[in-house]
């Protein structure tokens, strides 16, 4: 008898969900596109970001983020009509945060065809290319000399993936760059593959410990940062875009290069 | 609208709905375990944590057990012993500090020159988790009725005769369960290995949702293999445990 009455009570509420779910599909033709409108027509934009890539974001001595990223963001804001509200996370929050708890996300973030199954990147903003950090004194040859080597790399970074496309290498993942350059001294690997731009800073710092050789050598193709933006929000990405290139045509571009990057 | 065209409308739609986002969701699943055999990195990071938690559980004991007799030492007339001290000091130090911090003051400063990652690791978590097994193991000989000391003494066996033969035996079966506890706790503990450049269950589903930018999947599944493997652990210990206790019905 009870098993009857669960029976029963089950199929009332597969009946009832079928009704109501076919209520809610004749009128979502007429909804959805207010729904996409929803975060463009706010006019407020929130941008998540990692604030732990200098130069391209960091926290600035007022603990707020600051860097060539968030400037520039900002600066789009200023064209779309829109106030940017900055939000500091995970690098690894950002891309699921995309759509609900921020709108877009720049941090540095190189474009591949594996991401771009997931989110939409706006046009590319800046180009770079890898550098290989190497204990003083040290040239390879050619890339054929990074086959079988120890490699450090520090997690979710392109240097990552390249170093795993090499053949042979044994890699180890750090959190942070600092930390692989310290086994690169320590002798626990023998080369860093990192962006160019931190890799200059480790070369400052440890002037007489090691090199930075220029990763074009060795066919490490170039990559392309640009912001990840929401799946299929074709508005806000044509806006974006439009935006970007406003500001690479009346040199506002090149003044932020030129003060976060280039300095 | 007939209640046949509602049924059969309102049938199709929801059932588009599910086969899209069952469609999705297998894309993902596809995109975080099957692409480029990913799988096989995730039963590698497996193989690292598995590595990491047995060599450290058993150091663990090893040392904990050594702890616990030291922290139980006492002169002839009850006073402390030298050993005594040196084990509280390392219970406490251990205790008292985060174990990532452990590990990387193992890997960065005191074994700046080690190149082997797991054996570092083993080590750092082993210490660390002797320090644990060190008070499960002294609760567990403490269980211990007295009168056997008193009676295995009596009998004229040494005091090291009759913690050996008597008092550790009977300790064992105190404390499987507590140390099941906490090997339980260090495989899982063993996740910050990702600290120090080993790629671990957990590191790996991190690298791998770095570059698919879908946490979602890779942490799942992690999540999923870690429980496996302690669920599995646990019904062997609870197997263990229930043969122990076969000799008190009596």
């Amino acid at each position: 008898m009870k098993k009857k009455l669960f029976a029963a009570a089950l199929a009332t509420i597969m009946t009832v969900s079928l009704v109501t779910g076919c209520g809610k599909s004749t009128d979502t033709s007429s909804q959805t596109s207010e729904d996409t409108n929803q975060t463009a027509s706010a006019d407020k934009l929130v941008v998540g970001t990692n604030a732990e890539f200098p130069p391209f974001e960091y926290l600035g001595d007022d603990g707020e983020p600051d860097g060539f990223d968030i400037a520039l963001i900002k600066a789009i804001g200023e064209k779309i009509g829109m106030e940017v509200e900055i939000q500091n996370m995970e690098f690894a929050s950002l891309v699921t945060s995309i759509g609900s708890k921020i709108d877009v996300a720049i941090a540095g973030m190189t474009v591949t065809d594996e991401r771009k199954e997931t989110v939409d990147f706006s046009d590319p903003y800046y180009e770079a290319v890898q550098c290989i950090i190497v204990p003083e004194g040290t040239v390879f040859a050619s890339a054929d000399d990074l086959k079988g080597l120890k490699i450090g790399v520090q997690l979710g970074t392109t240097g990552e993936f390249i170093a795993e496309d090499i053949e042979g290498a044994e890699v180890s993942t750090y959190n942070k760059a600092v930390d692989a350059v310290n086994d690169l001294n320590n002798g626990r690997v023998d080369c860093v593959i990192i962006d160019a731009n931190p890799a200059s800073v480790f070369e400052a710092q440890f002037p007489d410990k090691v090199d930075v050789l220029q990763g074009t050598a060795y066919g490490f193709e170039v990559e392309n940062y640009a912001i990840a933006l929401p799946k299929g929000d074709t508005e806000l990405a044509n806006k974006i875009n439009a935006a970007l290139k406003e500001l690479k045509e009346d040199g506002t571009y090149n003044k932020l290069v030129a003060q976060y990057i280039e300095n | 609208m007939t209640l046949i065209e509602l049924i059969t409308t309102g049938y199709a739609v929801p059932c588009s709905v599910l086969s899209d986002w069952i469609a999705k969701t297998a894309d993902r699943f596809n995109t975080a375990f099957i692409e480029q055999n990913r799988y096989i990195q995730y039963f590698k990071g497996l193989g690292v944590t598995l590595e990491v938690a047995l060599f450290a559980g058993i150091i663990g004991i090893v040392i904990g057990t050594i702890m616990a007799l030291f922290k139980l030492s006492t002169t002839e007339d009850g006073k402390p012993t030298i050993w005594n001290y040196i084990a509280s000091i390392y219970i406490d130090v251990i205790r008292g500090t985060p174990s990532v911090l452990q590990l990387m003051i193992m890997y960065f400063v005191i074994m700046a020159s080690v190149d082997n990652q797991i054996l570092v690791a083993s080590l750092s978590f082993g210490i660390n988790s002797g320090a644990y097994v060190a008070e499960i193991v002294r609760g567990g000989i403490l269980a211990v009725d007295k009168g056997q000391m008193e009676a295995g003494r009596s009998l004229g066996l040494s005091k090291a005769a009759t913690m050996w033969h008597i008092i550790l035996p009977q300790a064992t079966k105190n404390v499987i369960p507590p140390l099941g506890n906490e090997f339980i706790t260090l495989i899982k503990e063993t996740a910050i290995v990702g600290y120090v450049a080993l790629s671990d269950l957990t590191r790996i589903a991190n690298q791998i949702a770095s570059k698919t930018y879908d946490a979602f999947m890779p942490l799942i599944g992690a999540a999923v293999i870690y429980f496996v493997i302690i669920k599995i652990l646990t019904i062997l210990l609870g197997n263990l445990e229930r043969r122990m206790r076969r000799s008190d019905n009596r």
